[in-house]
């Protein structure tokens, strides 16, 4: 038995092996620094190293005496591009080679281009600069930094949301909690390193670089260099993991494409570990306020979250996760409010479940305080107010099986021998505690084109601009038509990855499977409906067959009656040798511009908290064993247990894969995952993999995942919620319950580690 | 395509006088100076490019190299094999593991030249010439061992390294000394299941 | 990094003559235009980063001297090759059998592939990890003497409590050296005025005034043998590890330990403290306070205090005296119940 394969439940698909799992073990996957380049020449950052004030002067004297170099592109050689743009696609509106102002330590003060990797290298520490340098703000409690209020500043939260009077609901309770959290500035570090290579051929230009966004990147990339988008190819095949860091396209891509531009070869930047801190993006430092109030009962009858967030000057990036907690669960009255805070960093921008991972930290740890002090059990605390509608709105959930999780994994992890005692477990020298938390995330969707060819020999190709970046997309959608088609796995093949293909939205927010499932499925009926009237028609192998059920199944079509006829057959009556069928998507709720939209790189996302009819959210819920020396405190996670409920699974193995990730994530960001600052010059100490921790393989034990069945049509046409962030969400504030639970001391600041635990 | 390697213990007069052939996978040393077009004359600099012979996946090359060349950026950009991938470049990762004499080491933390002579072993050298995946290869794909693949050349060479050191014993066993390979994706608990049904394969065989 | 002239010597005596003489005397190794490299791991790492910058690298990996890759045991020592790697003398059943701890503290330190590169000699010369050291745009007193020290202000949860000075609190964090400065190890050395031994508790300098200066070893000097004296009573012997994460991380706090014991009582006791100081760290103190009592909670909490007296935090890292004192405490109980 292998586990890493579960046997399909109701709605869920099988197993299959990863498309692209042999190209991966054998190292033929290239991934963008791979592309072979002729005549490529190496480019390497040179960054400030303060992270607040004005470059007086760059000197590149020394830099430019290193033989082998070509060419360095500082200010002054980006004047005649466009200055980047926040937003979606934009990772920050800091144009680092158009503006002398220091906005961020690490800021890119230019590009050195040479023969060789060495040469490039070499000549960028060369490079110095003179700074008229200012004292920065790192963070919270920091001199200089701007507060305001995120809804109205902010296009990324248009509300705070609240419901009832929760002033007189708060002040009323009879059980109540006051607490705050926090969690720490976070980087991706997903393995692949960040690189550009760009080449151009007359006027049309190439990038390959690792990205979640293609599409979205060949518009704002035309745009900042001021050619036409037609000219511009954005190919990203694989991506050795995103995480959302690879969204929004940063900075260097136009200056990578303009220095390639002025030594008349391709140029290929492989930004280091150290640097890409401060030139990608990054989750950035929140901190939370909770109250909740409730009757003796345990219903709550008021929540109240206030959240703080570390932004840039000029962006006003903000995750804003109130939107979710607010309609977690059935509360009575709710009042949120966040606010921004910048100051003189980078502008963050969207990581793993980027508004859930901290806000529903903060809750969850707060709903085990609250059933502390209520002396109730978690899991009952949560059944109890577990919600008809949710509060804010008062729609629906267009699912919701929350319920059904907590008690199926519950039940695999043996809650039911969890005392309830603070340290009253123990194994030998180790404090043995307990947690459970609620995971959630929105289900959305976005437009999404496909394009799928089945050849009379009844090979399939699929192609998607969308991207893998892991999540198993590439083998789901070539699933999708292979079940739709009656192809077997073998004769399929999915292109992704290319500004060329028909475009896909941003793999971001969970909507990949879902938009790109749907916008397949749509291509492979237009397929179908091309053969079965071929198959039905007069001269057809099913003539008189009209009014059956037709399906596909081993290259065959069958009709209801049991008839069937070869594909090839069909084909042949057709006089045709393929099929080629392109096909858009648009979720329910789209705007009539929303396919336009599409193809000029901006996805208009539907589901969530923004549909009319319903909410729409996926569920889960995770159980957590920590032991804890008692004697050194070292904190260990033997055991996880989640059960997750998604509405279709395409793949229970790579959903599996998906969701075990994220959960190990979780125990990272309850652990391990934190970037030091300095607060006195704003700068990053632990720029790198030795000292930002991650779980490396001796930190996991066992891990089970549980795929609770569920059918949810009413979020899309596939069925399908997304599950790629689901899993980390709630995981760290279960650490943390469990972590109370075996010493009493409730740890609200993460990381939880030895320090927090030790007198 | 193959060329005789000169046993270890490269000399000065080696390093000023041979000749370079570049190996036909190559493509890219045609931008690079050749270290043959150095005077036989003068004292070495340390800009000179080194000559060095290796066996990489039992074929021999011989290359002329900046000595701050690391192994890894040799085996990438001037031979062409990307399966080894650089995830850090400062031995925090192990995205980079390749064998070399046949145990497992970081790539990007050996200057190339360091390697005159020794016998390199990167994931394109795994499976059989007929295609034939190798066992810890075969057990990742059935494990479901990775998920973007980034890391999984060093994995699978790591994994490879592990078992033959004797270091594949129990789930506890490979946990450890599999630690030194991160993977963001977090696919651990199948790295180790499929390390398992590799490690009793290759006992079988 | 700069590009740097590299050549292999064949033999110990060829690699100290091509040694700079005017370095020898002048520099400390860390500083010296020519510098030896075996596995790499550190230096490489250290050129990368604009740390070290030699101008010319001897490769001693060629060497072909064969005692300097042999593991030789005799009855009362143990004597490591300079060139031997840390994952074989880890491997080595008689190490193990013989001295859990020397073994252990090679297991436990960096990483499957790092501990098959890396060489033991060079392996106790590495520098401090701390990352003011590690990023050439911070000031450091350690990398560019007189720069001052940004650390000390700075974020200092992973820097020493023992061992600092005005100038440099930047720990130490190897593994192996724990062990052998507690089994009172002795280094031999080869360099231009001839061979000379050093015990291993005068290897490391403190930080002082001159933390740039690490080791008592001149720029032409090689460590070309470890020699550990053993007792029957090395089998009891540990080396346990705190970390953040499970595995591949460098030590918070780490003790080792080996008690000869009559009965219950503490005969002798070998301590050494990771993770926590400046350089390999002989917790003396500690030792006096065990000798001659019953080895119990309470003796083992006076010999932690003893330890840890003198310890002078900052303000990320006071957590590291009570998590010292925790982890000697538990690596003696432990100790003292290893079955051997």
């Amino acid at each position: 038995m292998n586990q890493a394969a579960p046997v399909p439940k109701e709605n869920q698909g099988e197993p299959v092996v990863r498309i692209d799992g042999r190209l991966k073990v054998t190292g033929q996957a290239s991934y963008p620094a791979d592309i072979a380049t002729a005549n490529v020449a190496y480019g390497v950052l040179a960054t400030s190293s303060i992270a607040r004030g004005k470059v007086s002067k760059v000197h590149t004297e020394e830099a430019r005496a290193v033989p082998g170099v070509l060419d360095i592109v500082t200010y002054g050689d980006m004047d005649e591009t466009d200055t980047p743009k926040f937003g979606n696609t934009g990772a920050s509106s800091i144009g680092p080679l158009h503006d002398k102002t220091i906005f961020h330590e690490g800021q890119i003060i230019a590009l050195v281009v040479a023969e060789t990797f060495e040469a490039a290298e070499e000549a960028s520490m060369l490079i110095r600069a003179d700074y008229e340098d200012e004292p920065p703000s790192a963070s919270f409690d920091s001199k200089g930094v701007k507060v305001e209020p995120a809804a109205g500043k902010s296009p990324m939260l248009q509300e705070d949301v609240k419901a009832g009077d929760f002033d007189a609901a708060y002040a009323s309770a009879a059980v109540k909690i006051d607490q705050k959290y926090s969690t720490p500035t976070q980087h991706h570090n997903p393995i692949e390193l960040f690189s550009t290579t760009a080449m151009w051929q007359g006027h049309q230009l190439t990038i390959h670089e690792p990205s979640q966004n293609v599409t979205g990147w060949k518009i704002e990339l035309a745009r900042q260099l001021k050619i036409d988008p037609a000219n511009v190819r954005i190919v990203s095949p694989y991506v050795g993991g995103a995480f959302g860091s690879k969204g929004p396209m940063t900075a260097r891509t136009a200056i990578v494409a303009v220095a390639a531009r002025r030594v008349g070869r391709p140029v290929r930047c492989v930004v280091s570990r150290m640097q890409a801190f401060n030139t990608q993006t990054y989750r950035a430092e929140t901190r939370h306020r909770i109250r909740i109030g409730a009757g003796k009962d345990g219903r709550i009858t008021a929540f109240g979250h206030e959240g703080w967030e570390v932004t840039s000057r000029p962006d006003p990036y903000v995750v804003g996760g109130t939107s979710a907690t607010g309609r977690m669960y059935n509360y009575g009255s709710v009042l949120t409010h966040v606010s921004i805070v910048h100051a003189d960093r980078n502008t963050p921008g969207y990581m793993r479940s980027p508004p859930e991972t901290p806000y529903v930290y903060a809750l969850e740890n707060a709903m085990d305080e609250m059933a502390v002090a209520l002396g109730m059990d978690p899991v009952e605390f949560r059944r109890i107010n577990e919600p008809e509608k949710e509060p804010i709105g008062g729609k629906p959930f267009s699912s919701r099986s929350l319920v059904k999780c907590y008690d199926q994994a519950a039940e695999a992890f043996g809650w039911s021998k969890r005392d309830a005692a603070v340290g009253s477990m123990r194994d030998g020298d180790w404090l043995v505690g307990m947690g459970c938390a609620t995971a959630i995330y929105p289900t959305a969707s976005a437009p999404c084109a496909a394009r799928v060819r089945l050849t009379s020999d009844g090979q399939v190709r699929v192609q998607c601009g969308s991207h893998e970046i892991g999540t198993g997309v590439r083998t789901v959608a070539g699933q999708m038509a292979a079940e739709r088609l009656g192809i077997g796995m073998d004769k399929v093949s999915v292109e992704m990855g290319d500004s060329a293909l028909p475009p896909a939205p941003v793999s971001g927010g969970s909507i990949s499977t879902a938009s790109v499932c749907s916008a397949v499925l749509k291509a492979c009926d237009a397929v179908r409906a091309k053969l079965f009237a071929a198959a039905v028609a007069r001269d057809g192998p099913l003539a008189g067959s009209g009014n059956a059920k037709l399906d596909m199944e081993q290259e065959k079509i069958v009709a209801s009656g049991g008839k069937s006829a070869k594909l090839s057959d069909v084909f042949k009556v057709m006089q045709v040798g393929a099929i080629e069928e392109y096909a858009e998507f648009a979720p329910k709720g789209s705007t009539p511009e929303a396919l336009k939209k599409l193809y000029a790189g901006q996805a208009e996302f539907h589901g969530g908290d923004q549909d009319k009819d319903s909410v729409k959210y996926a569920f889960g819920a995770e159980f957590v064993e920590v032991r804890i020396n008692s004697y050194t405190r070292e904190i260990r996670v033997p055991r996880i247990v989640g059960a997750f409920a998604a509405g279709r699974i395409m793949n229970t193995r790579t959903a599996r894969s998906q969701l075990m990730g994220g959960m190990i994530w979780g125990i990272g960001q309850a652990l391990h995952e934190a970037t030091e600052i300095d607060r006195r010059n704003a700068r990053y100490v632990n720029r790198d993999l030795q000292d930002y921790l991650v779980p490396v393989n001796a930190d996991i034990k066992q891990v089970d995942v549980i795929l609770v069945p569920e059918v949810d049509l009413d979020v899309n046409p596939a069925g399908v919620k997304g599950l790629g962030e689901l899993g980390n969400v709630g995981t760290a504030a279960a650490v943390a319950s469990a972590v109370y639970h075996a010493t009493g001391k409730r740890i609200r600041d993460l990381p939880i580690r030895i320090d927090n635990l030790i007198s | 395509m193959s060329n005789s390697t000169s046993p270890s213990g490269l000399s000065r007069r080696t390093f000023m006088t041979g000749s370079v052939t570049a190996a036909a996978a190559m493509p890219l040393m045609a931008t690079s100076p050749k270290a043959a077009e150095l005077s036989p004359a003068r004292a070495a600099e340390p800009r000179d490019l080194s000559t060095i012979s290796l066996r990489i996946n039992k074929q021999a090359y011989t290359l002329a190299l900046d000595n701050r060349t690391s192994l890894l950026d040799a085996l990438r950009d001037h031979v062409g094999l990307t399966g080894t991938k650089k995830g850090c470049d400062h031995g925090q990762c192990g995205a980079c593991t390749v064998l070399v004499d046949g145990k497992r080491v970081l790539s990007c933390l050996s200057f190339a030249v360091m390697n005159q002579g020794r016998e390199i072993t990167t994931v394109e050298g795994l499976a059989s010439a007929d295609g034939e995946l190798h066992p810890v290869q075969q057990a990742f794909v059935d494990h479901d061992a990775f998920q973007c693949g980034y890391c999984t050349p060093g994995q699978i060479v790591s994994a490879i390294g592990c078992i033959d050191e004797g270091h594949a014993g129990s789930e506890d066993d490979i946990r450890e000394y599999m630690s030194g390979n991160l993977c963001r994706c977090a696919a651990y608990p199948n790295i180790v299941a499929a390390i398992i049904q590799a490690r009793d394969e290759i006992r079988r065989a | 990094m700069r590009p740097f002239l590299y050549e292999r010597p064949t033999s110990v005596s060829a690699a100290i003559a091509m040694a700079s003489r005017l370095d020898a005397r002048n520099v400390a190794p860390t500083q010296a235009k020519t510098q030896f490299i075996a596995g790499g791991t550190n230096l490489a790492d250290y050129m990368k980063l604009g740390v070290a910058q030699p101008e010319r690298l001897l490769d001693l990996n060629e060497l072909t001297e064969p005692a300097l890759r042999q593991i030789k045991t005799d009855d009362d020592t143990i004597r490591f090759g300079a060139l031997v790697r840390m994952g074989e003398a880890a491997d080595n059943n008689d190490v193990r059998r013989r001295c859990p701890l020397l073994a252990d503290s090679l297991k436990f330190a960096a990483s499957g592939q790092l501990r098959n590169m890396a060489s033991l000699a060079g392996n106790v010369l590495q520098r401090t990890r701390c990352e003011y050291f590690r990023e050439t745009s911070w000031p450091c007193n350690k990398r560019e003497p007189g720069s001052g020290c940004a650390a000390m202000q700075g974020v200092n949860r992973q820097h020493a409590v023992l061992g600092t000075s005005d100038a440099c609190i930047a720990t130490y964090h190897g593994d192996f050296a724990q062990a052998l400065i507690a089994l009172d190890a002795v280094v031999e050395v080869e360099g231009q005025r001839g061979p000379r031994k050093i015990p291993f508790a005068s290897l490391h300098r403190l930080p002082g005034d001159t933390p740039n200066i690490e080791t008592d070893l001149a720029a032409d000097e090689v460590i070309v043998a470890i020699e550990v004296p053993l007792d029957p009573w090395s089998r009891r012997s540990r080396y346990l590890k705190i970390r953040d994460r499970e595995s591949y991380a460098f030590a918070l706090a780490s003790a080792a330990v080996a008690l000869e014991m009559d009965g219950n009582t503490v005969r002798q006791a070998r301590i050494a403290l990771g993770g926590v100081a400046t350089v390999p760290w002989r917790a003396r103190a500690a030792e006096d306070a065990l000798r001659g009592n019953v080895l119990d909670d309470k003796i083992a909490a006076a010999a932690a205090e003893a330890a840890f007296a003198d310890a002078r935090p900052r303000e990320h890292n006071a957590f590291k005296i009570p998590l010292g004192k925790r982890t000697l405490v538990r690596a003696l109980l432990e100790t003292r119940d290893m079955k051997v």
